[in-house]
């Protein structure tokens, strides 16, 4: 992964920047003047926003495009964020040197992998207009900011200083500026609006980083704002060594001649993850290689061994050896209500579903998916959905049809979920947008522009199930909205129309207005449900009533069962009616007999949520009588998601026991009972969890 | 004469003879129903006593299980009452009218202009009343009528005035008021050999300017499209007092034969009072499907709902006979239609002085 950009060094060296630039600007980003800005603004703000989480600060980045010259097209551009700011002696490095990262040989989820970065915007900058990129940075520790203006020698492809000075970073409200990082930048450009354009770009950056508060102001002075929506920053995300399974030749060769350890063995085990000391022992005998070789003298044909042991290519006794799966704790996903949350600030709608799947591992690199529907009003109804796609976070927006994750969206029949799709192929029509998120240590794009992700057998599965869950819920949601309209309607029938029948033929005819109870039961002939659920904003607090009516002319008796979002912190308050937990997140109420025209009231509150977190309340029930506004209780798939925690939960202790035992693994050096006792895990036939199960995504049939 | 009019108390007892049906299952317990005729062409069949085509046995219940009917039944109860007030008043309104006085009545109001005509007729059909002892007036304006006939008719000063619809019009020939009964129109006298109602204003005026009525002593009356309920009166007043054929003059299209059938058979949407209105013995003089091939004529396709139409006519039993059945069938092998004014091809003179005299001559009528 590191090739592209290790290559681009290299001959950079050779070449002048400005050759260096013309011959690779494809896949720098600065292949056309729209792209160039698109690309600029990318690498800034990525980086703030790296910055922002590495420091753990909630970031405030402000981006504002100005034109300059339209028809030279020039464009300033400044970008402003919060982060913890560059000292001053390293600001010349960042901005000036090409692959001044420090991220970069860590395999880990991050926004900049390779390329590079911020580096490449001064260069352009240059290039095109002359004008050295301004850069101002404050750091917590020191009183005044850090000015100087930064551009490149091009003859001797060296960064060059000049108007160094410190200064006062005043805010416009007239306070001082904490920490931080501006740059000022001046280069040939242009700002268009549309699908690939800067706006764009921040919308969807806000959607992937709900945390961010973001500021955008147009070439026009429009100000678009799009503000943090949690306060919780992404999970730090921790660096994993290599798997034998992701490894190549190459990596290989370099990690030996590095390496310090003394023997093959204790090289295996500490620097390459998925590996327990009997897994490299039993590597190390399919491949033919003493134990205790020295890593530094490895032959060119046991590095080829090696790694063909490595890929289950080479058998001991006649089996592969097993290898663990790497731990995927590196992986930063957004989370299924932070997405909610996102794509609600930036799409007006009623219906948001979404998705985390379970981490995954494919060659040896972790992965995890993430998806997002959201459907309605406000969305063009004969257009294909709007796709958005991210890698890392990082918005993809170009070459959409040629990516895996527009391809996973495409193999899917969205016509039986309520979609519009001409043969049941290609993007769907219809009111929605389509998220798809995938977090990797290792993103493989189709080219070097890092715009279209490459085919991959697991990953496609995995964006694909994640979208027939939604797709389930899709159509659940069009089926309770059908069904919730013809409640509504029967509630106008016999609340307003029936008697208003009653009144106007007694007035016609003289007589006394009739009795309406019997119609009315006969006109319904039915149990109704209604839920509502509504942000008290006295209270702070999410009020749900659920009401029950029985319009039958027997008495009913039902269990009610209601969905709360219990995994997201929410706590149940001034639940009068008592009921028990059946399950995470599904409460149940047994009630009183209801009789004929009776009608039954519950209500509680969730505390612990924000607005918009929960606006609508499943009712669920037990009973032989239909209950019009809920669903018939699902009495196995209740039992799975039951069966679906208590895996989790023993999966957890194990978790915790492998990590207690960590510690003294290397003195024993002996096979150890963790690896036995995990491997036996993986072994049992007990179907894994996917963790995906829910109550109102499940099934066609329920 | 038969007369199509009630008097206000067998009106309003019709009407809550309604009312009470709703009434009535309030007060069983049950939900309210409206009991009306199946007004398709699947329930219409050939009266023979009045030689018209009328509404059969099927009724249909609309009853207050639906939002839908349910409204429709508070729309109804609303109408009746109005119409009571109207005849209590001496008053009378167009249907347009009441669609927007409907404006006032909350729930029960109308949707669309639409919805307020067919409820009209539904209490018709269900009350074997017409609209006009309702006090409802259509929106729609009758035909024109020129040829040397003669009719008196009451003005509004309550003043008999006696109309030569020759000598005593001007071009756009006399206007047919919406009310032609005998209290309002009486038919005079005539010296005329056959009646020819037009579809188009176009073809109507182009006989009158070639002297076609003068010629031929013929009425010659514009349709106006689909015919309105007073034209098909008149035509069919003047049909049976004067004992005049009548021919019909339309465009050669599968709407034209609706027009024919709802002139001579009755309209399905009034079968209710077809024997008011139907004149059976009138004639399809063309546009006939063979005109076009042997007039050789300027033609259309047949679109695909002119397609669905005549294959719909093809099992409506006002078309069942043997002369209908082929001609529906041949406009669709053909799969052209011809419109009346395609025969100026060979000229302004052709249609009245070949094409008219020699379909007449069939009729033995020229
Ligand atoms: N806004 C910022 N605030 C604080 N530190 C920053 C900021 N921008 C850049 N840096 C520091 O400068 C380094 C170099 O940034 P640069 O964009 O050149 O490379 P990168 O982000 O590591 O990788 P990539 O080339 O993919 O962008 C970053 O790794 C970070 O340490
Ligand atoms: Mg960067």
């Amino acid at each position: 992964m590191a090739g592209t950009a290790e290559r681009m060094a290299q001959n950079q060296k050779q070449v002048a920047i400005s050759e260096f630039f013309e011959k690779n600007k494809h896949f720098l980003g600065f292949d056309s003047l729209v792209r160039s800005l698109i690309t600029a603004v990318k690498e800034a703000v990525d980086n703030s926003l790296d910055a922002c989480e590495e420091a753990r600060i909630l970031p405030d980045i402000r981006v504002k495009v100005t034109k300059i010259d339209d028809k030279k097209d020039i464009i300033e551009l400044q970008t402003e964020d919060n982060g913890p700011g560059i000292p001053k002696r390293s600001i010349e490095k960042v901005f000036g040197q090409l692959l001044f990262g420090s991220r970069f040989h860590a395999i880990r989820q991050s926004r900049g992998q390779q390329g590079i970065g911020i580096t490449g915007v001064v260069m352009y900058s240059q290039l095109t207009t002359g004008r050295k990129t301004h850069v101002r940075s404050k750091i917590a520790t020191e009183t005044s900011a850090a000015v100087v203006d930064i551009g490149l020698d091009t003859r001797k492809n060296k960064a060059t200083k000049t108007n160094e000075d410190r200064e006062i970073w005043e805010l416009p409200d007239g306070s001082l500026k904490e920490h931080g990082l501006e740059i000022t930048c001046r280069m040939k450009a242009k700002y268009q609006r549309g699908r690939q354009s800067v706006y764009q770009y921040l919308r969807m950056t806000s959607i992937v980083n709900p945390h961010a508060d973001i500021t955008f102001e147009d070439p026009d002075g429009e100000i678009h704002h799009w503000p943090r929506v949690t306060e919780r920053l992404p999970r730090k995300v921790e660096s994993i060594k290599p798997h034998p399974h992701g490894i190549h030749l190459g990596t290989l060769q370099r990690m030996c001649t590095e390496a310090t350890d003394n023997r093959m063995t204790s090289f295996l085990y500490k620097n390459f993850s998925g590996v327990s000391t009997r897994a490299a022992k039993e590597l190390l005998e399919a491949a033919e290689i003493d134990e205790k070789a020295k890593p530094k003298s490895m032959k060119p044909e046991q590095y080829r061994a090696l790694l063909e042991a490595f890929m289950g290519e080479r058998l001991l006794n006649g089996k592969a050896v097993k290898l663990l799966n790497p731990p995927t704790n590196c992986l930063s996903p957004i989370e299924e209500l932070l997405i909610k949350k996102g794509l609600s600030k930036t799409i007006d709608s009623r219906f948001v579903t979404t998705m985390t799947r379970s981490p995954t591992v494919t060659q040896g690199n972790p992965f995890q998916v993430e998806v997002g529907l959201i459907f309605g009003e406000g969305m063009a109804a004969d257009k294909p959905v709007e796709v958005l796609r991210f890698a890392n976070r990082v918005p993809l927006m170009y070459q959409q049809g040629g990516c895996l994750l527009t391809k996973a969206i495409e193999s899917v029949d969205w016509r039986q979920y309520g979609l519009d799709q001409a043969g049941g192929r290609g993007v769907p029509k219809g009111p929605a947008a389509i998220l798809v998120h995938l977090a990797s240590t290792n993103v493989q794009f189709t080219s070097e522009a890092k715009e279209a992700l490459a085919d991959n057998e697991e990953v496609l599965d995995e964006v694909r199930k994640a979208m027939l869950e939604m797709g389930r819920g899709l159509r659940k949601h069009l089926e309770k909205k059908k069904k919730m309209a013809k409640t509504q309607e029967k509630f106008e029938l016999v609340n307003d129309i029936i008697p208003a029948i009653a009144a106007k033929s007694a007035s016609i005819l003289g007589r006394p207005v009739p009795d309406l109870a019997g119609s009315i039961t006969k006109i319904m002939g039915a149990v109704i449900a209604e839920s509502e659920t509504v942000w008290n904003k006295e209270t702070k607090q999410t009020d749900v009533t659920i009401t029950l009516f029985n319009y039958t002319s027997r008495a009913r008796a039902y269990t009610l069962l209601a969905a709360w979002p219990e995994k997201d912190g929410a706590v149940m308050e001034g639940n009068a009616n008592g009921g028990r937990k059946e399950a995470t997140g599904v409460w149940a109420w047994k009630l009183d007999t209801l009789e004929p025209g009776q009608t039954f009231v519950l209500s509680y509150s969730l505390s612990g949520l924000e607005k918009g977190d929960w606006t609508d309340t499943d009712v669920f029930y037990r009973g032989s009588q239909e209950v019009i506004g809920a669903t018939k209780m699902d009495e196995k798939l209740l039992e799975e998601i039951r069966r679906q925690e208590s895996v989790l939960a023993d999966e957890d202790d194990e978790a915790a026991a492998e990590e207690a035992e960590d510690e003294d693994d290397l003195e024993d050096g002996e096979d150890d009972v963790k690896n036995t006792v995990a491997e036996e895990a993986a072994e049992n036939d007990d179907p894994k969890p996917t963790g995906q199960q829910t109550l109102m995504g499940y099934g066609s049939d329920a | 004469m038969m007369s199509a009019s009630h008097t206000p108390e067998e009106t309003k007892a019709a009407l809550h003879n309604v009312v009470t049906e709703m009434y009535d299952k309030i007060v069983k317990g049950e939900p309210p129903t409206m009991t009306l005729p199946v007004r398709t062409k699947n329930n219409i069949g050939f009266d023979t006593k009045l030689g018209v085509y009328k509404y059969g046995k099927k009724r249909s219940i609309r009853d207050a299980t639906s939002l839908g009917s349910a409204k429709q039944l508070l729309r109804a109860l609303h109408v009746v009452e109005f119409i009571e007030e109207m005849i209590d008043a001496r008053k009378s309104s167009t249907l347009r009218e009441m669609y927007y006085i409907s404006e006032g009545w909350g729930l029960g109001k109308f949707s669309s202009q639409n919805e307020s005509n067919n409820l009209a007729e539904d209490l018709e059909v269900v009350t074997k009343c017409m609209r006009e002892d309702f006090k409802l007036r259509p929106e729609e304006d009758g035909a024109r009528i020129i040829g040397n006939l003669t009719l008196r008719e009451l003005n509004r000063r309550g003043e008999w005035m006696r109309i030569n619809a020759r000598d005593d019009v001007g071009d756009s020939g006399y206007g047919v008021p919406y009310n032609v009964e005998e209290e309002k129109i009486e038919l005079v006298e005539h010296d005329l050999n056959f009646i020819m109602a037009i579809e188009t204003g176009g073809m109507f005026d182009r006989l009158i300017e070639n002297g076609f009525d003068e010629a031929y002593k013929c009425g010659l009356v514009h349709l106006k499209g689909q015919p309105a309920r007073s034209t098909r009166r008149i035509l069919k007043r003047m049909s049976e007092e004067w004992d005049l054929p009548v021919v019909v003059f339309l465009d050669g299209d599968p709407w034209s034969f609706r027009i024919f059938a709802s002139i001579a058979y009755g309209a399905i949407k009034t079968a209710h009072i077809s024997e008011y209105l139907a004149t059976p013995t009138a004639t399809y003089l063309g546009i006939t499907a063979d005109d076009i091939e042997a007039y050789d004529l300027p033609n259309d396709d047949l679109s695909a709902r002119d397609v669905e139409a005549l294959k719909a006519e093809l099992s409506d039993p006002r078309f069942a006979d043997a002369w209908w059945q082929e001609q529906i069938n041949m406009m669709l092998e053909l799969g052209k239609k011809a419109e009346q004014q395609s025969l100026a091809k060979y000229g302004l003179d052709f249609v009245t002085d070949t094409y008219l005299p020699e379909k007449l001559a069939e009729l033995g009528l020229a």
